[in-house]
């Protein structure tokens, strides 16, 4: 009983249960902890079913409780006798270990499946941490000057690992460049960058000013790409598609609004500025917005084709004088330095290339556009003249077959007669031609046939081998991966396998189990022995009395012949009677005394299954909650009439 | 582990044998793990003789993808598994996916603690020394009768070569409260240590 019991309190405990440690057999436990018990069990079965874990103080309501859990047992198919409040209120061990059987069989088999779920990373992390946390204290300290540099070597697992602070440094990152894009044929990479990536750019490893820093810095050069490039498929998932612009004309349309929210707020800045701040301030902001400017153009430049860019930083250059005519009159006209002038000057003189380049410009079109009439006109010309050549040969063409015609003219009948033969003979050559034409066409048609077949077929199986070929990349894919995925799963188990505690051991189960089961066996043969020895005896006795009755009927038949010759004999044969009698009178007080003494013994195990019960103290503790409930209904009553 | 699209593009340039032959990859690696870890080596890849056939800009490409999936497979730990499937997707061939992991494991060690080395940290006590003094009286007492401890903590700290001090006196009392936050805090580790 002791295992079914230690098998129990483990499996309660692993549903969690509040068992305490030092109980380990069911005898141990109390009301309390059997009511608790049970309820987490039938939580756990059932899923949700509203029962206080705990007892409840009032008489009243423990009853209900009790009688409730009986009815959920009985309601998960429980046969093993009658149940009731009383089977876990007033309990006794046999009982509860029953119940106890009955509800951890019925538990869900849960381990199995959380099994197969893969543990987050987070928690693998933890435990990473705890691990090496764990190695970490389990080492003796070790003082600092015996570290070089903080590093200390370490045997188990072997490594090595920092300690203290002294060799420690404080994140610095600088930007390195990376060479980008060079194995990308669509995009090629200009001549220039080239030149420069081969000549001068120094390798990554030694960009950094001090060595120490080129860690941190390729880690946050890298880690700004990923950054950046997921920013952007947000912003282009959320905002981009649903404007339905090209990724290029959606970044340029941004690129465009932002600086001119920049350049609104830096002119508005000016403007109020102006009346309080020193014109240096203002001249500085001056430059800042021509930058601005700048900036624009040639970033439409790079994007645009030549002429089209040209004209447009004509219009720009017409906006920047706009803005610049806007500014100009932050500038106080009153003090004229001499940079103020050269500025002006400058400006002027700029305006006027400009417009002359303007002038120009508008020339060069024109010029062009004469140039492009011209040529089209050329074009023409030509196309006529070869439209005029071909007429010419035409008409020499039919020239020649109406002087034919006017030369055969003059002898018409024979020349009828030997044109009739002429038609007559190539007619007949043109039969034989069409035949033999025949005659080669048909096999050359049939192999074109075979052939074309043939290749339909290739074709096809080409096209069936390439779609198998497809099938089986995707399945080599899909392999992998679940390859990939069931290792990092085995890997996972195996730790989780190594992580296990292993105090219920299957292995010494099965070995209980087994002894058992010999147990058993070996009992089964002993009682076969048993039952064997006494159908042994059973005969002995059968036989004996069969012998007994017969020996007495023969001695008695003889002593009652001689019994009426003679008065001894007489006297014998009473003897022997009174002794018969007197035997059989000894023998059935033996088999009565058998009988009692089988009695007594099953009263005895009456009486211990009846002490097992606990009846006694039940029985106390069933008088005292009838009290108590007494008491709680007289106070009801008590409440009921002072109302 | 996370990497950009150009350090990945890199990444199969130098898996790439068209730009990186055979016999030099295993060069590039181990000049990548060099460059990372010493000072002295960090440009040991330029006059390499092994080179000298490769473009110097498919080079530096290369070699720039190489040292960001180093310092980055150190940092998340990345196991032998881990990286071949990473290398895979970048088209790497079997043999260069085992002779990189041959030689980035044997290093990996080395440039975690390097990059275990980036961070900073509040002084790190290494000693104490103490001293138990006895106050009999001052100028404004003419009777004190009470102990002082006069502590002094020799600490580690980032970026510094030396040894520094922390001096403090504290009573009895006070240097028990100090001894029962420190045992606590031992205990939370040892808490942390058995999850």
């Amino acid at each position: 009983m002791e295992e079914v019991d230690r098998i129990i309190v483990h499996s309660l405990r692993s549903i969690g249960c509040d068992v305490e440690d030092d109980i380990q057999s069911l005898r141990q436990f109390g009301t309390e902890l059997i009511i608790a018990t049970v309820v987490q069990c039938l939580k756990v079965i059932l899923g949700d079913i509203d029962l206080p874990s705990s007892l409840p103080p009032g008489m009243s309501a423990r009853f209900r409780l009790g009688a409730s859990l009986a009815n959920h047992v009985q309601d998960l198919g429980y046969k093993g006798g009658d149940l009731g409040y009383q089977t876990f209120l007033y309990s006794n061990e046999t009982e509860v270990r029953k119940i106890f059987m009955f509800l951890v069989e019925k538990l869900p088999k849960e381990s199995s499946q959380a099994a197969d779920e893969p543990i987050g990373a987070s928690v693998l992390l933890q435990r990473a941490i705890s691990t090496e946390i764990n190695t970490q204290l389990s080492m003796a300290w070790l003082p600092s000057f015996l570290k070089d540099k903080g590093v200390r070597n370490r045997s188990k697992p072997p490594g090595w690992q920092i300690e203290g602070a002294c060799c420690l440094q404080h994140y610095h990152s600088c930007p390195v460049f990376i060479p980008k894009s060079i194995g990308n044929i669509s995009n090629k990479v200009p001549k220039e960058l080239r030149s420069y990536y081969i000549k001068h750019l120094p390798y990554v490893t030694n960009q950094t000013n001090l060595h120490r820093d080129l860690a941190p810095s390729i880690m946050e050069a890298n880690s700004l790409e990923v950054a950046v490039s997921q920013d952007w498929e947000n912003e282009w998932n959320q905002i981009g598609l649903a404007s339905r612009l090209s990724q290029q004309e959606f970044k340029k349309r941004k690129y465009e609004k932002l600086l001119k929210m920049i350049k609104d707020r830096l002119q508005q800045d000016s403007q109020l500025q102006e009346k309080i701040d020193s014109q240096t301030a203002i001249s500085d902001l001056n430059q800042i917005l021509t930058n601005i400017e700048t900036q624009n153009k040639t970033g439409n430049v790079k994007t645009k084709g030549s002429r089209f860019a040209h004209t447009e930083k004509l219009q720009y250059a017409k906006d920047e004088e706009k803005t610049m005519s806007q500014i100009g009159p932050a500038v106080p006209e009153k003090d004229k330095d001499t940079e103020e002038e050269l500025e002006k000057k400058r400006k002027e003189e700029v305006d006027s290339l400009r417009t002359e380049l303007s002038s120009i410009t508008a020339g060069l079109e024109k010029l062009e556009l004469e140039v492009k009439k011209f040529s089209t006109g050329r074009q023409e010309m030509e196309e006529e003249m070869a439209t005029q050549k071909k007429s010419i040969e035409e008409k020499n063409a039919a020239y020649k077959v109406k002087k034919r015609t006017l030369d055969l003219l003059p002898e018409a009948e024979a020349n009828i007669e030997k044109l009739q033969q002429l038609v007559e003979t190539s007619s007949q050559r043109l039969i034989n031609l069409s035949k033999q034409w025949e005659a080669h066409r048909d096999p050359l048609i049939q192999q074109y046939n075979e052939l074309s077949q043939l290749n339909s077929k290739r074709e096809s199986e080409a096209e069936k081998k390439l779609e198998e070929i497809k099938l089986f990349r995707n399945k080599m894919k899909e392999v992998a991966d679940d390859a990939r995925r069931k290792e990092e799963l085995h890997k996972q188990l195996v730790s989780e396998y190594e992580r296990m505690t292993k105090d219920v051991n299957r292995s010494a189960y099965t070995r209980k189990i087994l002894e058992i089961v010999a147990n058993i066996k070996k009992q089964k043969q002993e009682i076969d022995k048993i039952l064997v020895d006494t159908k042994s005896i059973q005969k002995e006795i059968n036989s004996l009395t069969g012998k007994l009755d017969r020996t007495f009927t023969v001695t008695d038949e003889l002593i009652f012949r001689d019994a009426k010759k003679d008065e001894a004999v007489k006297k014998a044969y009473r003897f022997l009677a009174a002794l018969h009698e007197n035997f059989e009178q000894l023998i059935s007080t033996v088999e009565d005394t058998g009988v009692v003494m089988r009695e007594i013994k099953d009263l005895e195990e009456q009486v211990e299954i009846e002490s097992n019960k606990k009846v006694l103290s039940n029985l106390e503790k069933i008088s005292v909650d009838l009290q108590q409930m007494k008491k709680e209904n007289a106070t009801l009553l008590a409440k009921v009439k002072g109302k | 582990m996370e990497l950009s699209a150009s350090v990945t593009e890199n990444i199969i340039i130098a898996g790439d044998s068209a730009f990186i032959h055979d016999n030099s990859y295993g060069q590039l690696v181990s000049c990548a793990c060099k460059g990372i870890l010493f000072e002295e080596n960090r440009n040991v890849i330029e006059n390499n003789p092994a080179f000298k056939d490769i473009d110097k800009d498919v080079l530096k490409a290369a070699y720039s993808g190489i040292v960001t999936l180093v310092i980055e497979a150190a940092k998340h730990d990345s196991t032998a598994e881990n990286l071949s499937t990473f290398l895979e997707d970048c088209k790497y061939t079997v043999d260069r996916i085992s002779t990189f992991n041959k030689i980035f494991l044997s290093q990996k060690s080395h440039i975690q603690l390097l990059l275990g080395k980036v961070g900073s940290s509040f002084p790190h006590i290494v000693d104490v020394e103490w001293r138990l003094d006895y106050y009999i009286k001052s100028n404004n007492l003419e009777k004190i009768d009470s102990a002082v401890y006069l502590i002094n903590l020799k600490t580690e700290e980032p970026d510094e070569q030396t040894i520094k001090d922390i001096q403090f006196s504290c009573t009895l009392e006070q240097l028990q409260d100090l001894v029962g936050k420190l045992k606590d805090a031992t205990k939370c580790m040892e808490k942390i240590a058995q999850v």
